[in-house]
């Protein structure tokens, strides 16, 4: 096996609140150009590890190393594009049009003083033309649809030529039309622009062509190697019991 | 108008004036969108209490609201941070706690006369010379830090975690931007006066959102309706002889009201 540095590094993870363990001793490594699901029951700590993750919340114990860095002393923050599952509900009164939102993804990149570059442009320029939404560049946020939302936060993520791209499953109020062009999207960033995804989902089933490995998250983590033998990772049926057979069944729902 | 200005008294306080309009809709517009609009009320009577040391102890009442409205703003920081209480709580209590501070100051110190109501609600009459100095000093070390952070203010008013994530320095620019709106709240109560100066901060940026474009456009918007109602505000002041915050407020509410109803959806 070649050796080859792991995007994510995490040993021996745990967190707690107060004296409540909500993740129990989590180890993975994420490798670049992976496309991996987590799913897990709500309240199962899928959220909280994508927190710890980034950075967000404190581990109470483990390792996170990111692109080898352990994860306090990383800066490249730049390399990672951050979708939260709240991204669809914009205040509607908040004051940006489309670009707006998207050169933000630019901005940590910028020096004191700097003004946007001509790569800045360019990169706002392409995020929206890959998400397909430069028609809309000059709208408010706050007037479309869930599914354009989701697109513009995904075009803000891009904008800094992330390697990673974590996504809470940013869904609300997202029709399912628009959801199946979002998976489409992303499976073409992981195929073509060979981003590595990972994906806070429930909907396994309809990307289960496209993913590599699901981890299934319920305090403890359980790895699956290959999506489609998904029910037959034992401790997967038996989390969701019957309704492990709804997850997988979803697809032909579509 | 021009009249009015071959005075010297007016003239200062067309300077200060103008220049708190500007620094107090463009602290404002992040103010707001951050939904840190009562957080100016509070730091206004912290201010309050800078103004009675000064008064009572006899050093220049806007250096020492300076100091004392940075301190509380960084109090209120702290506390929201590290413990689990309610922000509008802390607001709360700090105001109350600021404005009790000051009143007893002020009686002990025998200062409650017509110099604490100017303080209370602006006046066009008493910015001196040297406050002029202290709010065109204070004010561009504030105005500079709040254009070259404005895109990162903005992004983390728009999203806190997403800002950090991307390696935005979250906590250091919040620190800096409640540091820039004490200095910016201190320097206006000359021609505001504190319990006034919250609306001037806030109001000119609730109108312009009222439009609905994007953050520059709304930026802009907000520093025209705060630069009208001062001269408005400040020609009706002298007009009739009142009290120009009052004056600058009903002036910025006018405005805010015309905004609703033009852009009524």
């Amino acid at each position: 096996m070649s050796f080859k540095l792991p995007i994510f590094d995490v040993k021996n993870l745990s967190f707690k609140i107060r004296d409540q363990i909500i993740l129990e001793n989590i180890t993975f490594e994420i490798y670049e150009g992976e496309y991996i699901a987590i799913i897990g029951p709500n309240g199962g700590g899928k959220t909280t590890l994508i927190r710890l993750l980034l950075g967000l919340e404190t581990p109470s114990s483990g390792e996170i190393k990111i692109f080898g860095q352990k994860l306090k002393n990383f800066k490249e923050w730049h390399k990672i594009g951050y979708v939260p599952q709240r991204a669809t509900l914009v205040d509607e009164n908040f004051p940006a049009t489309v670009e707006d939102i998207v050169k933000m993804g630019r901005i940590a990149k910028r020096g004191l003083f700097a003004g946007a570059s001509s790569e800045d442009r360019a990169k706002v320029h392409d995020a929206m033309v890959k998400m397909d939404i430069l028609d809309l560049k000059n709208r408010m946020v706050g007037t479309l649809s869930g599914g354009q939302r989701q697109r513009v936060m995904i075009a803000r993520a891009l904008a800094s030529s992330p390697k990673i791209l974590i996504l809470d499953e940013p869904n609300t109020g997202v029709d399912m039309l628009s959801q199946q062009r979002f998976y489409t999207l992303l499976a073409k960033l992981n195929k073509e622009e060979n981003i590595t995804i990972l994906f806070i989902t429930h909907d396994i089933g309809v990307i289960v062509d496209d993913i590599g490995r699901v981890f299934t998250i319920n305090q403890k983590a359980t790895i699956c190697n290959d999506p489609k033998q998904i029910l037959s990772c034992e401790e997967v049926s038996e989390l969701y019991g019957i309704n492990a057979h709804s997850l997988y069944n979803h697809k032909h729902e579509h | 108008m021009i009249e009015m200005l071959q005075y010297d008294f007016m003239q200062r306080a067309f300077i200060a004036g103008l220049f708190i309009a500007i620094l107090a809709s463009i602290s404002g517009t992040f103010i707001v969108l951050k939904r840190y609009s009562l957080m100016t009320e509070t730091l206004a009577h912290s201010a309050l209490v800078g103004v009675a040391v000064g008064l009572v102890a006899g050093y220049n009442p806007l250096w020492v609201a300076v100091i004392i409205a940075i301190g509380a703003a960084w109090l209120i920081e702290y506390l929201r941070s590290s413990f689990s209480i309610y922000s509008d709580a802390v607001l709360s209590i700090m105001l109350s706690g600021s404005l009790a501070l000051a009143v007893i100051i002020v009686s002990l110190g025998g200062a409650f006369n017509n110099s604490l109501f100017s303080y209370l609600f602006g006046s066009i009459l008493s910015v001196s010379n040297e406050d002029v100095y202290t709010i065109i000093g204070f004010g561009s070390i504030a105005l500079f830090f709040l254009l070259i952070f404005s895109k990162e203010l903005y992004f983390i008013a728009y999203d806190e975690e997403v800002a950090k994530t991307s390696g935005i320095k979250v906590k250091f620019l919040n620190f800096l931007l409640v540091t820039v709106v004490a200095i910016i709240i201190a320097l206006s109560i000359r021609v505001v006066g504190s319990l006034l100066i919250g609306a001037l901060m806030v109001i000119p940026t609730v109108a312009a959102l009222q439009f609905r474009v994007g953050f520059l456009r709304t930026m802009l918007i907000s520093l025209f309706f705060a630069l009208f109602s001062v001269i408005f505000g400040m020609s009706l002041s002298y007009y009739f002889s009142l009290p120009s915050g009052a004056t600058i407020v009903l002036s910025v509410i006018a405005i805010f009201i015309l905004s609703l109803v033009t852009n009524k959806k």
